[in-house]
Parts: structure tokens; sequence; C-alpha cells
């Protein structure tokens, strides 16, 4: 098979790509927050300038009006019009023009030759709300005003203007540097954002790498949760409680097998040995007759056991749908008393049924449940004595027991009863090939039914009882 | 009274031709599915003991042809197979097999199915069942032998009417447990060695000519065979 992340094509691997995704966020977000700052302070910068450059503006038109003011400024301005052009610093950008009031030009200081709107003069003292824009001939931005000044008895009208070409050219580099650092810091914060990212996801690799070396030899080994951030803690932890759940699958599993493996060793050894033993020789038809027989038992025994087995395995892997119907469980008893009567006679045992109630269970594995109960009951009584089959009825439950008096069982082998080929006296392997199954299919059975097998022990009395609980109460709702 | 068996695993189709040839059944045997197609075909085939798992057709294939063609849509089918998980026992039967069988089986219990597929029709229930001396009234449930009566329990009379009713034919401890005490899991064959004791005391031991015999290794039948002998009783 074709590895799938080899043959993932690279764009769709970034695409899902956690630490691409955030990182890309990340950038964008910086991006935004450095073009939205540098706007901010360029937008500023730009209004301060103007405002300066206003304010020098108005001042030019004041120092002018002074100039106007003086005794002689009126003669000055017929003969000498260039000391006002020096008053502007002698900028070539600076233009100044006087008006007479008849709107005859008295004298117009314009080395570039500009020609500029004219605003409406705004009395003495203009204010930056009387400054006019213009544009100059090579596009260049420019600011203009008007002010009345007095010249001897006359009123003149002053024009200043200037032109700002080295300022468009500062706003321009200004603005490429604004761009030029939000996309710097956002490569930054991308490069950052990356090894940071790389940093932080790395319990998650550690995660997967240990996920990756799971396998049955190493199921014992957990995931390390003491250096795992807060976020990851419930992923390490739930990873564990897979693991250990696998483990104990596993672990039961090869049980299963390891005691399969014994089980069916003795009843082929038989069938091996004595086949073996009667060809070494001529023997009779009856003894041929016999061994066939016998093997006909041994292979018995194992297809019963191999049966029990499938039963347990498909129960636990809940395969086995109970079809549950309201049954009185005093028929239930009497039917499986019933059915070990001959059994019970013969070793001098009586069986009594006692108590009613309704059970809501499969009737087949009920029986089966119970029998099983039943046969290892008359197994183990005292010779002479009663089994006693009740049924009790709560509110939340239907409790069916079956109780004998016997050799005691020693308590520390009660909490095994129900597990698999557990046998309390391993010497009592019987021939008949319960096999010890029969308890823990009991056990599977009332896990099935969402009850509950249980075994008391008190001296002489062994009880086992059978708890379903009642309809209302159903185990797979 | 011819079956056909569709095996292909060698063993199991040479026993079941020779167990099916000794029961009194003509038998042909066919090792592959398209073969056992074919022989069905013919025609004059009375029942079909078919295996799932085959080469070349497997038995779902091929029961699904014989039902599909009109001259053999009415032969019985009797399924054979090592699989028991319910969805194919189910889909087995949705198919049209007229009755399944999970290996490992006895083949006592096979012959029985085979016995009651043939028998086309309901059963006519007997009113008065005589075997020897033994009379079962099977109305009033009363037993007599030798002109005497016999009080049976309940269950020991269930017992005693399924084993005369299947008179001559072997029946397994598993279908015994199954048909009197609706127990329908393999459990202890002492159970039914037990019940068969008990019935045995009442209506063979008083009595010289034996009814009920054990077959070891198969199970118990019920008839009038004073040759027999009876073997040793098991340890």
């Amino acid at each position: 098979m074709r590895t799938r992340t080899g043959a993932r094509p690279m764009m769709a691997g970034l695409r899902h790509s956690l630490a691409a995704r955030v990182t890309a966020l990340f950038m964008l977000i910086v991006a935004l927050a450095a073009a939205g700052l540098g706007t901010y302070l360029y937008v500023s910068f730009v209004a301060e300038i103007e405002r300066r450059d206003d304010v020098a503006l108005l001042g030019k038109l004041r120092q002018i009006q002074l100039l106007l003011g003086r005794p002689g400024a009126a003669g000055l301005l017929d003969t000498q019009p260039g000391l006002f052009r020096d008053t502007m610093s002698g900028q070539e950008n600076s233009l100044v023009r006087f008006l007479a009031p008849d709107g005859t030009v008295l004298a117009d200081i314009n080395a570039g030759s500009e020609r500029y709107p004219v605003p409406a003069a705004a009395g003495t003292s203009p204010d930056r709300a009387a400054i006019a824009d213009w544009t100059g001939s090579r596009g260049d931005p420019g600011r203009v005003v008007a002010g009345t000044a007095r010249v001897g008895d006359r009123t003149v009208t002053v024009v200043v203007a200037r032109l700002y070409a080295e300022r468009s050219a500062m706003f321009a580099r200004y603005r490429g540097r604004i761009a030029g650092a939000a996309a710097l810091s956002a490569l930054a914060v991308a490069l950052c954002a990356a090894l940071i990212l790389r940093r932080g996801l790395r319990p998650l690799r550690v995660v997967a790498a240990h996920a990756a070396l799971v396998r049955p030899g190493t199921l014992a080994r957990r995931l390390d949760a003491a250096g795992a951030p807060s976020e990851l803690l419930p992923l390490v932890d739930a990873l564990n409680a897979m693991l250990a759940r696998l483990q104990e699958g596993y672990a039961r599993l090869s049980g299963f097998s390891t005691d399969l493996a014994h089980e069916f060793r003795t009843p082929i050894a038989n069938l091996l040995g004595q086949s073996q033993v009667m060809l070494a020789q001529p023997r009779t038809v009856a003894e041929y007759e016999n061994l066939v027989a016998s093997n006909i038992e041994e292979l018995e025994r194992l297809a019963r056991m191999i049966e029990s087995m499938l039963f347990l395995a498909r129960a636990q892997q809940d395969e086995v749908l109970p079809e549950r119907r309201p049954l009185q469980a005093a028929d239930e008893l009497a039917k499986v008393a019933g059915f070990f009567e001959g059994m019970a006679e013969e070793r001098g045992l009586r069986l009594a049924c006692t108590g009613a109630g309704v059970v809501h269970a499969d009737p087949a594995l009920l029986r089966r449940a119970l029998a099983n109960l039943v046969s290892n009951a008359v197994r183990h009584a005292d010779e002479g004595s009663t089994i006693v089959l009740s049924a009790h009825a709560a509110d939340d439950a239907v409790e069916l027991g079956v109780e004998n008096t016997g050799a005691p069982i020693a308590p520390e082998y009660l909490p095994h009863l129900f597990e698999r080929f557990y046998r309390a006296d391993s010497a009592r392997g019987d021939a008949g090939g319960s096999a010890g199954l029969g308890l823990s299919i009991t056990g599977a059975i009332m896990a099935l039914h969402g009850g509950s097998a249980g075994v008391v022990a008190e001296g002489t009395k062994v009880r086992f009882t059978l708890s379903f609980p009642a309809a209302s109460h159903p185990a797979h709702p | 009274m011819t079956i056909l068996v569709i095996e292909d695993e060698p063993k199991t189709g040479d026993y079941l031709q020779r167990g099916l040839a000794e029961s009194g059944f003509a038998v042909r045997l066919a090792r592959n599915g398209r073969d056992g197609l074919a022989i069905a075909r013919e025609g004059d085939i009375e029942l079909v003991v078919l295996d799932v798992m085959l080469p070349r057709m497997d038995g779902w294939q091929v029961l699904e042809a014989l039902r599909a063609d009109p001259e053999t849509e009415h032969v019985p089918v009797l399924f054979l197979t090592a699989r028991d998980e319910v969805h194919d026992r189910v889909r087995g039967l949705e198919l049209g097999a007229d009755d399944y069988l999970v290996k490992p089986f006895a083949f006592v219990e096979l012959v029985a199915r085979i016995r009651t597929l043939l028998r086309r029709g309901p059963v006519r229930e007997e009113e008065l069942i005589r075997i020897a001396d033994l009379e079962i009234d099977v109305i009033r449930r009363r037993v007599r032998r030798a002109g005497t009566a016999i009080v049976l329990t309940a269950q020991e009379f269930a017992l005693l009417h399924l084993l005369a009713r299947r008179q001559g034919q072997v029946l397994s401890r598993a279908l015994i447990a199954s048909q009197v005490w609706d127990m329908n899991f393999d459990s202890d064959t002492n159970v039914i060695d037990a019940a068969v004791r008990r019935l045995r005391r009442k209506i063979d031991d008083p009595f010289p000519n034996k009814l009920i015999h054990t077959r070891r290794g198969m199970g118990y039948v019920c008839e009038t065979d004073p040759c027999e002998p009876e073997p040793a009783p098991g340890p």
C-alpha cells in the first residue's frame, strides 16, 4: 500500500497544517495592524506639516503687511518690488502679488510665471481657513492666501502663494517606508509565529511519535502526562485510557488462547493415545467399537468446548442480542428443575422451587444460565440434601437463586468462580466436560441482560444468584 | 429417494455418502457447486444436502440457482456450514433453505432432520403407539406394558413419546434436550442419560425384552430388536 502522506500534494499539506494556518492568520493580523498604525501616523504627520506650512505662509503675509506699513513703502512698491521677494527668503517657489483696489497689478513676483487663483482678500489678518489650494504648472501642490494692507493712503491687496514640490516627494518616501515597515513586521511575525508554533506543538509530535510506537508488546507503556501542556492533557488521558483498554483486551485474548490450547490438549491427547494404542496390535471388533465410541465422546467434548468459547467470545463482543420477553420466574425454575430431576435423583438430591416474579429475559439464555448453576449445584451438593431454586422480586430487580449444601468453598475462591476455566478444585476435572466454562457463560449471559451473577457462601451453604434488572432499567436503552 | 450431497471436503463427502447410504437413502455426491447443480437439474433428486463453502460456485449461489429453476424450486435443501453467525443462518433461510445444520454436527441429527424434511405435509399425530407389548395412549397420556399400567411424570411421558414417535431412529442427546425440555444448548450429557435411566427403570427394567437402547456415542433409540446386544453402560 502506498503511504498516504507521500501521495498527498504539498499545497494540500500546507492548507491542512495547523501551524501554516495560524502563521498565515498572524501575518494577516500584524500586517493590518502595522498598516493601520502607519496610516494613522502618516495622516497626522501630513496634517502637522501642512499646518506648519500654512502658519509660515500666514507669517509671510504678516511680514509683508508690516513692511508695507513702514513710511516710504508706497514708493518702494513702485520702484523696488524685488525687495518684497527677498522677504520670502529668496525662495524661487514663493510668489507675491500686490493688487490695487481697482484690481490692477502693482507688482508681481513670479519667477516661474505660475498661474494661480486669487482668493478673496480676508481683511488684514486672515486665518488658515482663508488659504486656498492650487496646483502648479508641474503638478506640485500649492497654497495661496490674500490679505489687505494699508500703503500710505491706499488699501492694497497682498497675495502670497507657495509651491511645495519637495514636500510631495517627502510624503511619498514616508509612505513607502511605512508600507515597508508593515511588510517587514508581518514577515518577522510570521517567522516568529512559525518558530513558536513549532516549539509549542512539539508535545503533539511527542504524542504522535509515542502512538506510532504502540505495538501489542508495548501496550503497558503510557504517554507521559507530566510534561504535557494542559490543553493536551485530555488527549493524553484519553489515549492512555485507550491503551489500558487495549492492553486489557489483549491480555484477555492471549489468556483465552492459552486456556484454549491447554483445554484442547487433554481430549486430543486422549484421542491420539487411545487410537494409537488400539492400532498397535490386532483387536476384537468390540474393542474397536469401544474406541470409536470413546473417541466420539472426546470429540463431543471438544465440540461443546468450541461452542461454549465461541458463545463467550461473541457475548463479550456484544454480538449475542438477547430477545427479552417477560417470563414467569416460577415456570422457568420448574422447567430447569425438571431437566435435572433425573440427575438429582441418582444422587439422592431433591430440587425445590420457591418464590415468583416476572423476569425480562431471553428464554433460551435464561435457561442456559440457570442450567449451568443447577448442574453445578447437583455436582457439588451433599448427597441427600435439597437444592433450592428461588425467585425473589424487588422494586428494581428480580433475583433468581440456586442454593445447595455441600463442601464449603474457601472465600478466596469465590471472586474467581465466574472466570473462564477456573476450577476451585483443580483435581475434579470432570469428563462431563463443562470444562469450567459454565459459570463464565452464566456471567456473560447476565452481562448481556445488564444484570449480574453473584455467589455467597456461608459455611456449607453456597448460594448463586442471578439478578435481572426490571424492565424499566434496560441495559441498552 | 435420492439425496444429493454437495460437499467439497473429501472426508466429509465420503462419510456423508456412506452414512446416508447405510441409513437407507440413495445418495449422489458432487464435489463442487457447479457439478452439484448439474446433477440436481437432471431430476429425481428428493433432497439436497448443501455445503456453503464450495469451489466454483458457493452454496448460496447453488441455492439461488435451484430456487430460480421451476424444476428444482421445491426440492428441500439442508444447509451444512461451519459458520453459525446469525446473519449467515438468516441469509440461508431467506434464500430458501429448509433447514440449517452447523458443523460439527452429530450424524444421527443429520439423518433425523433429513427424515423430517422428507416427511412432506403435516405430521399426523398418532393417537395410539404400539411397540411390542408397550402401548402409549397419546391423548389420555397413559402407558401400559404387558397389560400393566405404568405411571410416568409429564417429562418422562414426553421423553417416551418422542422416542416412540421416532421409532427406529437414533436421537441425539441435544435433540432430546431440545424437544423434551426446550433446552437448546449442549449441556452435560449425563442429564439426558439420567433422564433415560429413570424412564428405563419404569418401562424396561421389569420386563425381559428391552425397548430403549443406547447407541454409544450417538444417542438413544426406541425399537424392538431382541438380537441387538445391550452395550455395556459407560463409566
